[in-house]
């Protein structure tokens, strides 16, 4: 709702096919999440009755069968009428009329601190020389869970697909995701909603489930979501994937668990859910197992038991404070650690938490980086950032700044093909990623969305090789800092990057974030 | 029978040699009362253990029938899908979370949040339960012989709570209802099967009020 009025929707009636033949198309009207387009039951016309509705999504243009729509965004309201923009007044009237607070989907819609302040800092003359992206190698596998388990999980790339729950997602979506996974030899996620059975053998790069045709080389990996709904979860769920995901919370709601709605938990979703069908599915927002950091040692020692001490362990969590909640997660003997940022997405989401709770990314890795540097792990306990990640260029600096790997949620989400309506949690995604009904997931071609992902990260590996060679690197775990500057005064204050020109931390952060995090005690 | 003594031993040792023993006769631990996941993720066989147990005794359960002859820490039989687990002493809080399937039987008392978001097991506490006991519950029986706490039976969504004591306050989305002859007969059975002695005319049954207790 906040984007509400920023966008200009004009129809050009030469062109529109409903404007010389009324009744004959009404495709803008049928694909528009927010009923921008009214058809009049009676003349079969159309017109735009809600043009200040529009989120700029542009999907009616995509499926304009005339190309007949143009959007444009408006004049900014931030100028001329902030604080009492139009979005401000529409979210006032809607609590108004009907007593509800607003719901949506996917992530933020307003600025927040993101990596576009930071700077790639070139290798020349005084620094290691440039490589040669063509003749020489750059080594970018990364190895979770080399030390306590028998079977580490291999990624060929820095990359990963991060948890959307099967219900969230449609099937065909996550089918999707698992062969993006296997054709580029990195790790998939089952998500809280329990194991579509294809993603098994999928994410392997096989066909079939008895594993014999390998279709698509190198074969990725399925991390398992253990969290706090526990949706169709049992021993042989577990022993199902390559890694086991503790879900402490998401970038989008933290402190929030999850909730799907009974009329969404269709006959499918019951059985791999295993509850009755209609009936809500409440993700509490803590684990009604564990009550304290002891009780969590204890679940990853019976995970790692059940599994037999072959799986790597993978923590979740929100932006929140994360240098003492990294420093949990070693504790309870994390293999990696995945830190969601503010900037990250969801399926529904009260608007005011997914805009205004959690840390921006950027913010979120120094403490991390800081919490497995005190510890002695760092780059041993894996570190993967997540939260508003769009390319290759957000993926090096995630990775100078400490990351090991990073994942692409929303912008998987898009390379599937969606356009960013917001409405993910009203179940009729035009593109049939985020719905459950049968006409829109036709929409959607496991095959060719998986080709699109596979493609969008081999595309994206290479402009993280670019930027590695070319500051002197052959392998992204020795990036640092130091290849990085801040381009402005608030990001280097966020960050401790150096300031591009002062060529040095701000002074709060001259003795690194020491005191910011240990408010005077002392840590291991 | 093979006896495994405990003392002095890891989780990973001792769950190592239960998965080894359990074929066929039944396998006795002795001395466990330190290690918290024992017997976890077991798909068949049947483990007595003698005295003491920690928590999360028999967690992911899937298919072992294992009994505790004195008292069992928190969250008992966590996430199992199927198989019994017995504790003849009591047992503390989150007895039976997370279930889709099996039998957990507690001959004396449970705590606080017991058969929290139950998805399909029986849960038998023969003494009496503490607060938020059955809360989210979407499918299965919990029934409690005795008394039960504040916000009995919070937020059902689906599911039969039977109780045959007092609660101090019934949670929300509740109805309760008198026993049908079906209830009667299959309470019966249960308490006969596991040699529980209750009185049926006091028992009353909570179902929850409307299948949508959220919108």
């Amino acid at each position: 709702m906040a984007v509400i009025g920023a966008f200009c929707v004009s129809v050009n009636r030469e062109l529109c096919i409903n404007a010389r033949m009324p009744g004959k198309c009404a495709t803008c009207a049928e694909v528009c999440p927010y009923d921008v387009y009214s058809l009049d039951v009676y003349t079969g016309e159309m017109y735009v009755q809600n043009f200040n509705a529009c989120v700029g999504c542009r999907i009616c243009v995509e499926f304009c069968p005339a190309n007949a729509i143009r959007i444009n965004p408006a004049e900014s309201e931030y100028i001329s009428r902030y604080p009492w923009t139009f979005g401000a007044i529409e979210e006032i009237h809607h609590k108004a009329q009907t007593g509800e607070y607003l719901l949506r989907g996917f992530g933020t819609q307003q600025p927040t601190p993101n990596f576009d302040m930071i700077t790639v800092v070139p290798s020349q003359i005084a620094s290691t020389a440039p490589l040669d992206k063509y003749r020489e190698q750059c080594d970018m596998e990364v190895i979770i869970g080399e030390e306590k388990c028998e079977q580490p999980t291999h990624l060929k790339l820095p990359f990963l697909w991060p948890a959307m729950s099967f219900g969230a997602l449609s099937k065909e979506a996550k089918m999707a995701l698992a062969i993006g996974a296997a054709m580029t030899g990195i790790a998939t996620n089952t998500g809280e909603g329990g194991l579509v059975p294809e993603e098994a053998w999928l994410s392997r790069g096989y066909t079939d489930k008895e594993l014999t045709n390998k279709k698509w080389e190198p074969g990725g990996y399925l991390i398992i979501q253990w969290s706090t709904g526990r949706w169709g979860v049992s021993v042989d769920y577990l022993n199902s994937g390559d890694g086991i995901e503790v879900k402490i919370g998401q970038g989008a709601k933290p402190g929030m668990g999850g909730h799907l709605l009974g009329d969404k938990v269709t006959e499918e979703i019951a059985e791999v859910r295993g509850i009755p069908m209609g009936s809500d599915a409440l993700s509490p927002c803590r684990y009604y197992d564990v009550q304290s950091l002891e009780d969590m040692k204890h679940m990853v020692e019976f995970l790692r038991d059940v599994t037999n001490y072959q799986l790597p362990i993978f923590f979740k969590l929100g932006p929140s404070r994360p240098y003492e909640d990294v420093a949990a997660c070693i504790e309870a003997g994390a293999d990696a650690i995945s830190i969601d940022g503010l900037v990250g997405g969801t399926g529904c989401s009260p608007d005011l938490v997914t805009q205004g709770v959690g840390i921006p990314t950027i913010a979120c890795l120094p403490p991390a980086v800081k919490a497995l540097k005190d510890y002695g792990v760092h780059h041993k306990v894996k570190l993967i950032a997540l939260g508003g990640i769009r390319n290759g260029l957000d993926a090096f600096k995630a990775l100078a700044m400490g990351a090991d790997a990073v994942g692409f949620g929303s912008a998987a989400e898009i390379a599937m093909g969606c356009r960013v309506c917001y409405a993910c949690h009203k179940g009729d995604c035009p593109y049939g990623i985020t719905s459950q009904k049968p006409e829109l997931r036709a929409r959607l071609d496991p095959l060719e969305a998986g080709q699109r992902l596979a493609n969008f990260i081999n595309a994206t590996a290479e402009e993280v090789k670019i930027l590695t060679m070319l500051s002197g690197h052959c392998r992204t775990i020795d990036l640092s800092t130091e290849d990085l500057r801040a381009m402005d005064l608030n990001t280097a204050a966020l960050t401790g990057l150096k300031l591009a020109g002062y060529d040095r931390p701000l002074p709060m952060w001259e003795n690194g974030n020491q005191q910011l995090h240990d408010n005077g005690k002392e840590r291991k | 029978m093979e006896t495994i003594n405990a003392k002095n031993k890891d989780l990973k040792v001792v769950n190592k040699a239960l998965k080894e023993a359990v074929n066929g006769q039944p396998v006795v631990v002795k001395n466990a009362g330190h290690l918290h996941g024992l017997a976890s993720g077991l798909k068949h066989g049947e483990v007595i253990i003698q005295g003491d147990t920690g928590d999360y005794l028999g967690v992911l359960n899937d298919g072992a029938t294992i009994k505790v002859t004195k008292n069992a820490g928190k969250y008992v039989a966590d996430n199992m899908t199927s198989g019994v687990v017995t504790i003849e002493g009591s047992t503390n809080y989150g007895a039976g979370q997370y279930c889709y399937g099996g039998i957990v039987v507690v001959y004396g008392d449970a705590g606080d949040f017991t058969a929290t978001m139950n998805k399909g097991a029986t849960i038998l506490v023969a003494g009496d339960v503490g607060d938020e006991v059955g809360t989210y519950m979407l499918e299965g029986d919990l029934i409690v012989v005795g008394n039960a706490g504040e916000n009995f039976s919070n937020y059902l969504i689906r599911g039969n709570v039977y109780i045959g004591g007092k609660w101090e306050s019934l949670g929300n989305n509740t109805r309760v209802e008198s026993l049908t002859s079906g209830d009667l007969a299959k309470l019966s059975a249960f308490f006969d099967k596991h040699g529980i002695e209750a009185n049926l005319t006091n028992f009353k049954k909570i179902v929850a009020a409307s299948e949508k207790p959220f919108y």
